[in-house]
């Protein structure tokens, strides 16, 4: 699978402490990553090395297939990104900033500008200096800056600090618009899991500065779903009472006798009474519930 | 390059700079002119092989514009460390190096161009209104190649030695400091004890132009492999 973002045993040492140690991360191109820990995990260690800011102490990074040395100038004119919080000309107006934006980046295209304002709500704030502009209309400026050259990778720190909910909202909006209609690959971090679990396509979990899991959404989604378990001696068996006398279809055969069940219709009640009178031995059952929040919570609280 | 430096000249707002340039070139030729005013009409005193009023022009135009290209060199590129926006520039497909060379060279020749029009201001003052104030303007040469260059020359070496400030500033990521280091570099170079002083010294500025051009060579020879 071709991987816009790959790294490989990266890692990061600043003076005796090791910031982020064998991260190994993988982001197929077209796809929102969410990348999840909790403050001081490591995140913004990563993405300040993605970015070409920080130097690996060890380990590399590709990005679009080539790796990124001190001087690959080139990938920086293909991706947008937000580091820690975005930072601009306080004393120019929004508009200038942009502008000058474009003039670095080589990227003129004169309806770019007016259509970032647009769609992050700062149309009419563009003619103000950004020193008078609230940290949310920074946070959306910042926003509207890395996408204003419509680049392939976008990488944001926490881009959705200081917003209101229904900015946070606007955002995942606007992600899920970039990665649908302009194949944008997007690396978002956050501490929130449900700021971008509706967004994102796959998420990273970094802990202590080393990544835990990269898993797809929907693997965590069928994780998740409340369902039940039981431990039986033959899982062919209980397969076929299953489906044959419960008329169940949606569970999965999992290993060490394991059956999880995720047809809502399956009580424990009724799996329970039908393997006892089919003569299919078991040893446990029970109903599972977990939400994507404890998913997270208990992988960081692993380590 | 000359692209980069348009920006960096567009965006530290530097055509406001000029009037303040302006208004110390101005208050420069008063304080000048008043000095001068005290010479009796038609004396010309001989120092250190130049005539007073020559050296009083380059003493005084030499330790405001040391002091104002660090304060440049303060602003425009120690700050935007402190400020971070050296981030955002770094997160632009360009060579690092040529980034901090445009904010070095635009800093540069603001301060070049200024201490030579303030350099000719005050002259051309002085010369024109040499009838009413009795001053001896017979050092000012305006026909003689010489005097040109040497005013070309020496502010260039003088908007140079500044530089030596720099590396402190990037060093101590202070603007500070950078301000700091420009007041002892003028003093140093500018200032007198008694008879004695080290503003005529060419093997001294020699040594603060190495000094200068190490400073800049440090300042940027590893920002392409150092964490930003």
């Amino acid at each position: 699978m071709p991987y816009m973002i790959q790294t490989n045993d990266l890692t990061k040492t600043i003076g005796e402490k090791e910031l982020v140690s064998n991260v190994n991360i993988h982001i197929p191109k077209g796809q929102i990553y969410g990348f999840l820990g909790p403050n001081g995990a490591g995140k913004t260690t990563v993405m300040k090395m993605i970015t070409n800011l920080w130097k690996p102490t060890a380990g590399t990074i590709e990005l679009f297939g080539e790796t990124l040395t001190p001087k690959s100038y080139g990938v920086l004119k293909r991706m947008g990104s937000i580091i820690e919080f975005p930072i601009f000309y306080e004393h120019m107006t929004g508009m200038e900033n942009l502008m000058l934006h474009c003039e670095y980046m080589g990227y003129y295209h004169k309806n770019s500008i007016p259509e970032v304002l647009k769609m992050l709500d700062l149309t009419k704030a563009a003619d103000k200096p950004v020193n008078s502009y609230s940290l949310g209309m920074k946070q959306r400026l910042g926003i509207a800056r890395a996408i204003l050259c419509r680049p392939e990778l976008l990488i944001l720190d926490e881009p959705t600090n200081g917003l209101d909910p229904a900015g946070m909202k606007q955002i995942r909006d606007l992600l899920k618009m970039l990665s649908r209609e302009y194949g944008m690959t997007v690396m978002i971090s956050s501490h929130l899991l449900s700021e971008i679990e509706s967004a994102a396509d796959m998420v990273g979990i970094i802990q202590h500065g080393r990544l835990l899991e990269e898993i797809s959404m929907k693997d965590i989604v069928e994780m998740n779903l409340n369902y039940i378990e039981l431990t039986v001696l033959d899982t062919k068996r209980a397969a076929f009472i299953l489906t044959e006398k419960l008329e169940l279809m949606n569970f999965k055969i999992m290993e060490n006798g394991k059956i999880r069940i995720y047809d809502q219709k399956a009580t424990p009640q009724k799996i329970s009474k039908m393997l006892a009178q089919n003569d299919v031995e078991m040893s446990a059952i029970s109903k599972k519930t977990e939400s994507l929040e404890d998913y997270f919570l208990k992988k960081t609280a692993e380590v | 390059m000359l692209k980069l430096i348009k920006l960096e000249w567009k965006k530290n707002r530097l055509g406001k700079k000029i009037r303040i340039a302006a208004i110390t070139s101005a208050v420069l030729l008063i304080f000048i002119m008043a000095m001068t005013g005290e010479l009796n009409a038609g004396e010309t005193i001989e120092l250190y092989g130049k005539s007073m009023l020559n050296t009083a022009v380059e003493l005084f135009t030499h330790m405001t514009y040391i002091i104002f290209t660090g304060v440049m060199l303060a602003s425009c590129v120690v700050n935007s460390y402190e400020n971070k926006t050296i981030h955002l520039m770094f997160s632009y497909p360009i060579d690092r190096r040529k980034i901090l060379l445009s904010k070095f060279l635009v800093v540069w020749i603001f301060n070049f161009t200024a201490i030579v029009l303030t350099k000719v201001l005050i002259y051309a003052v002085l010369l024109l209104t040499s009838s009413y104030t009795h001053i001896s303007t017979a050092s000012i040469q305006i026909g003689n190649p010489l005097f040109w260059l040497n005013i070309m020359l020496s502010s260039a070496a003088m908007v140079s030695v500044s530089y030596i400030s720099l590396l402190v500033g990037m060093k101590m990521r202070s603007s500070r400091a950078v301000i700091v280091t420009a007041v002892i570099v003028a003093a140093l170079t500018q200032g007198n004890i008694g008879d004695f002083t080290l503003s005529n010294s060419v093997p001294f500025y020699i040594i603060l132009l190495v000094l200068a051009v190490v400073s800049v060579y440090l300042s940027i020879y590893n920002v392409e492999t150092k964490d930003a």
